[in-house]
């Protein structure tokens, strides 16, 4: 990560370019339209803004150089002394002099020696005639054209590009398998150098895409004081880790999610200061925007100290809803009576308020997390507050994936979705209402094979037969929305980095296969969406 | 509530090093403008505590937008920011109602001196409707402080 000293060195640069630009089109200009007072003005601002960053940044000659331009130029602006004569070669020449002194800057290189020209700036001032050099007088010929250093992109030519990496990848898998295959030592030696070449490719797209969490933070102060204002809560808002990087689309696709979490911290959270004091609480409610990075995932949690979630109320409302029956309702645990917060539909806003209750329903935020492989959980305490986590990639491009066989095809599930993996003999597991269990960290998981999901249709599941199980079971513990699902496959393959493609047409119907990706023998591999396998599985189990 | 500040500078070097003093000190910056015409859009729709003002901006002078804000928001607190050699607009500003002002370089524990003091003062005023201080402030030392003084609104 960049350093604030390398940060403020690379906007002081990018800036001081950027102005040299500027005075150099500016004096030009001026030097055709003496009279024109627009280049003038614009002369002297940027001298005095080159002036101000230098010193901050301790270039205390490039500052004093910039110092006494802008004397000079405040002077023909005031017009005390005039654009022409031996003045105009002094100030093209001081100006070329700063383009030097910039760019030594910029390559870490001794400045050029500005003492001449110091010298004749103060004789200007004095109204003395400057003393030019040969060197000075002649017309430099040798200039060399400088652009800046920084380019502006459009994202969706970065798309574009990550897109075209994407294939290179898989292209680049099946050359690398097929040297393997062939077995000749010139195309593996070939192959292994593309390996590394497309990788350290697709490494750099992404990296060209990532920008700072703290973009969409900043915008986060303005809106907790119109959604306060508006609910008539007090709210301190903090942020930290501004500084964490992640791709542009992903910090795009959650803006409106962090919006709608946001507004209900403040709306449903928060407590009006009244309710406070009398809870015993300080009267202004904290509202905190987080990023942290973890593992291989970007964190961001929106948290509070407000009320918290209610579980039994939510327990009730759900079966009101009709989301659960009532036995079914009692039985869940805390986090699984918080989870159903975020099924379509529910909605905890007991009135309608003019910023939360607008019938959008945490479902949606759910739903946009999920569509990029991430995740979103709650976090809760009765009368202390509420954290919601948002759990997702730092890139989209290629996401981290556990391969497995099922009836000798390939099928991938995202690491993102995995709690764990286990390999459990038949009598490790129970069957409880004709639904194998199995404890895992010493919680009863629902267990089912995954090639009955797969193949029973619309029929609900069969009942369980620990039986029917030959020798050791290797089971993926998935997890979706604080569910969580074992499903018993063939065998383990490996853990890849996949790059998903959607699936095209009638195949996308299925909504059980989140997308496809190839592998390196040219195999189709279908990714299986965790979130369908779950619902298809409450919606099926016997 | 965190003091609301907005910062006003046509540098983006000089926004990005004042808005990291201001936000790590605990402030919240509402905003940073790069010129004029958004100094006086952005001052309206945010309606800060305090403005930290660039006396030279490339489409207004500092000066005018320091009048223009005044006149919408008597009660917001100008600290004027300018580097060395620009004395005599400073001391302009200053006798139009900044309460105080800034030289570039400087330092954080200045800057956050000064803006401290400064939003200290119009709170004691606004809680108190006590009678404005007559004891010069920080950074305005070396000018006429009784003049700025004066011109600052009373509660």
């Amino acid at each position: 990560m960049r350093s604030r000293e390398q940060e403020y060195r690379e906007i002081f640069m990018a800036e001081a370019l950027e102005y040299y630009d500027a005075m150099s089109r500016h004096i030009s200009e001026l030097e055709k339209n003496p009279q024109s007072e627009q280049p003038l003005n614009e002369l002297f601002r940027l001298m005095h803004n080159l002036k101000a960053n230098a010193r901050a940044m301790g270039y205390m000659d490039l500052g004093e150089v910039a110092h006494r331009m802008e004397t000079i130029f405040g002077l023909i602006r005031s017009k005390e002394k005039a654009f022409s004569g031996s003045i105009t070669g002094v100030l093209f020449g001081g100006i070329d002099t700063i383009g030097a002194m910039i760019r030594a800057i910029g390559e870490n290189q001794e400045l050029p020696n500005a003492e001449s020209l110091l010298e004749n700036l103060e004789r200007l001032v004095r109204g003395e005639e400057p003393i030019l050099t040969d060197e000075e007088v002649a017309v430099d010929d040798s200039r060399k054209l400088e652009l800046s250093d920084l380019v502006y992109i459009q994202i969706k030519k970065l798309d574009h590009l990550l897109n075209l990496v994407g294939e290179l990848i898989i292209d680049r898998d099946r050359i690398f398998t097929l040297g393997q295959e062939i077995g000749n030592p010139a195309l593996q030696s070939a192959a292994a150098h593309l390996f590394r070449i497309a990788d350290e490719l697709q490494y750099s797209v992404m990296d060209a895409r990532l920008v700072n969490v703290g973009s969409l933070f900043n915008k986060f102060p303005r809106v907790v004081r119109d959604v306060a204002t508006t609910e008539h809560k007090e709210v301190n808002l903090s942020i930290s880790g501004q500084d964490i990087q992640i791709d542009r689309n992903i910090l795009q696709i959650i803006t409106d999610s962090l919006l709608h979490l946001v507004r209900n911290a403040i709306g449903h959270g928060i407590e009006t200061p009244e309710e406070r004091i009398k809870a015993g609480k300080p009267p202004v409610g904290e509202v905190a925007l987080e990023a942290a990075i973890e593992r291989d995932d970007v964190l961001i949690q929106v948290r509070d100290d407000g009320r918290g979630i209610d579980v039994e109320k939510v327990r009730s409302k759900a079966v009101s809803r009709g989301l659960v029956n009532a036995q079914t309702a009692a039985s869940l645990s805390a986090p699984a009576v918080r989870a159903l917060l975020f099924e379509p539909g529910f909605s905890m806003a007991e009135e309608v308020t003019e910023i939360s209750g607008r019938g959008v329903g945490l479902d949606v935020v759910k739903l946009a997390i999920d569509s990029m492989g991430g995740q979103l959980r709650v976090d809760s305490e009765l009368g202390k507050g509420t954290t919601f986590t948002l759990v997702l990639p730092t890139s989209i491009a290629v996401k981290g994936a556990l391969l497995f066989e099922l009836e000798e095809r390939s099928y991938a599930l995202l690491l993102m979705h995995i709690d764990s993996v286990v390999s459990l003999w038949p009598e490790e597991l129970h069957v409880v209402g004709g639904m194998l269990l199995a404890e895992v960290q010493g919680e009863n998981v629902p267990v089912v094979g995954l090639r009955q999901l797969l193949h029973s249709g619309d029929e609900p599941l069969a009942s369980a037969d620990t039986e029917e199980l030959i020798g050791r079971q290797d089971i993926i513990i998935v997890n979706y929305n604080n569910r969580r699902l074992g499903l018993i496959v063939d065998r383990f393959l490996r853990q890849q980095n996949i790059v998903i493609k959607p699936m095209t047409q009638p195949l996308d119907k299925i909504d059980l296969f989140g997308g496809v990706t190839l592998l390196g023998n040219g195999q189709v591999c279908l990714v299986l969406d965790v979130p369908a396998l779950t619902r298809v599985f409450l919606a099926k189990r016997p | 509530m965190k003091n609301r500040i907005l910062i006003v500078d046509d540098s983006f070097y000089m926004r990005t090093m004042l808005k990291n003093m201001l936000t790590d000190a605990g402030y919240d910056v509402v905003g940073e403008a790069a010129n004029g015409q958004q100094a006086l859009e952005m001052a309206a729709a945010t309606r800060p505590d305090l403005i930290t003002l660039d006396v030279i901006l490339p489409d207004n002078t500092g000066l005018d937008v320091l009048k223009g804000i005044r006149q919408e928001q008597p009660d917001v607190r100008i600290v004027m920011c300018s580097a060395v050699g620009q004395e005599v607009i400073v001391n302009e500003a200053l006798e139009s109602g900044a309460v105080a002002y800034i030289v570039k370089p400087f330092s954080e524990e200045k800057v956050l001196e000064i803006v401290g003091s400064m939003l200290q003062q119009g709170n004691d005023k606004s809680d108190t409707s006590a009678e404005p201080s007559a004891t010069p402030e920080a950074g305005t030392a070396d000018t006429d402080a009784d003049t700025s003084s004066e011109s600052t609104p009373q509660a």
